[in-house]
């Protein structure tokens, strides 16, 4: 049987649900799609598929989870239909907390130097445009920049994260580790890139 | 009954990641906070890396949508 037409009423209170959710809704497809025109689409999708199944919606709970719920399946579906692979990518070597890492071989290197390695690691970060640190951030590799987006624009828990990505837990703690130092040592590169910090100089 | 044996620098920070998130499970937070309440050079570098990633949270969250995606938006309901 054919759904009834939405009224006006079901229609202004989803708008009302979804304003102020949808800034940060768009800034998470931003990140999970990695450019702004399929984060559009992917809105676009999620806001209609989310629309069409709003009778679905418990009164009183969450709309912001709800949604992002939504968002998570019409991203994921659409990601399968586009199956990309990524090509193989080894950060077995790669260590947890590489700026800070990085930034103690600086200043350990310099003699004379009065900074302290979390002032140099948090004078990188912060010099750096936002527009380089989410580029940072697209960069990465589809499973491990799917998980730090919602790590990082949705602050969810771990197990929150895998029931959205539909992994389990073990495997959202592995690819937002192992994400997040690779994003930290391309955060460090282009801080050497536009010489913000100092490279140590190696013995002769 | 004997005490655990102390954690090092280097196991407590094999740690770092799920403690800075709040993901540890209660005997490794115990074990790892009893390290740190005697290591100030951890202690720092924790608090850094917690202060780094919130920096990093902070530029991602200057990401603006284009601002005429609401009325696209509601366009878009309009014709449902």
């Amino acid at each position: 049987m054919a759904q009834p037409r939405p009224t006006d009423a079901h229609r202004a209170e989803f708008e009302g649900l979804l304003a102020p959710v949808l800034e940060r809704a768009w800034s998470t497809a931003r990140r999970l799609t990695g450019n702004a025109a399929d984060a559009d689409d992917l809105v676009q999708d999620a806001v209609l598929n989310a629309f069409r199944g709003f009778r679905t919606f418990e009164r009183g709970t969450n709309f912001r989870a709800w949604f992002l719920r939504v968002l998570m399946n019409t991203f994921l579906s659409s990601k399968r239909r586009h199956r990309v692979e990524d090509g193989a990518l080894s950060l077995d070597d790669l260590p947890n907390a590489f700026i800070q890492r990085q930034a103690h071989e600086v200043v350990t290197a310099a003699s004379a130097s009065p900074a302290a390695p979390g002032d140099v690691a948090r004078t990188v970060l912060g010099k750096l445009e936002s527009d380089q640190v989410q580029a940072a951030i697209d960069a990465l590799p589809d499973e491990f920049r799917t998980v730090a987006a919602l790590y990082f624009l949705q602050d969810l828990p771990y197990q929150e994260i895998a029931d959205l990505v539909g992994v389990p837990v073990g495997t959202v703690r592995s690819r937002l580790h192992r994400g997040r130092a690779l994003l930290q040592k391309r955060l460090w590169q282009l801080g050497l890139d536009h010489g913000l910090v100092t490279p140590r100089r190696r013995n002769a | 009954m004997n005490a655990p044996r102390p954690m090092s620098c280097a196991e407590a920070f094999r740690f770092l990641d799920d403690y800075v998130d709040g993901e540890m499970v209660a005997d490794e937070l115990a074990a790892v906070e009893r390290h740190l309440e005697g290591c100030r050079s951890c202690t720092d570098e924790f608090e850094i890396e917690r202060q780094l990633l919130e920096d990093i949270r902070a530029k991602l969250a200057q990401t603006r949508m284009p601002p005429d995606l609401m009325t696209r938006i509601r366009a878009l309901l309009a014709r449902e």
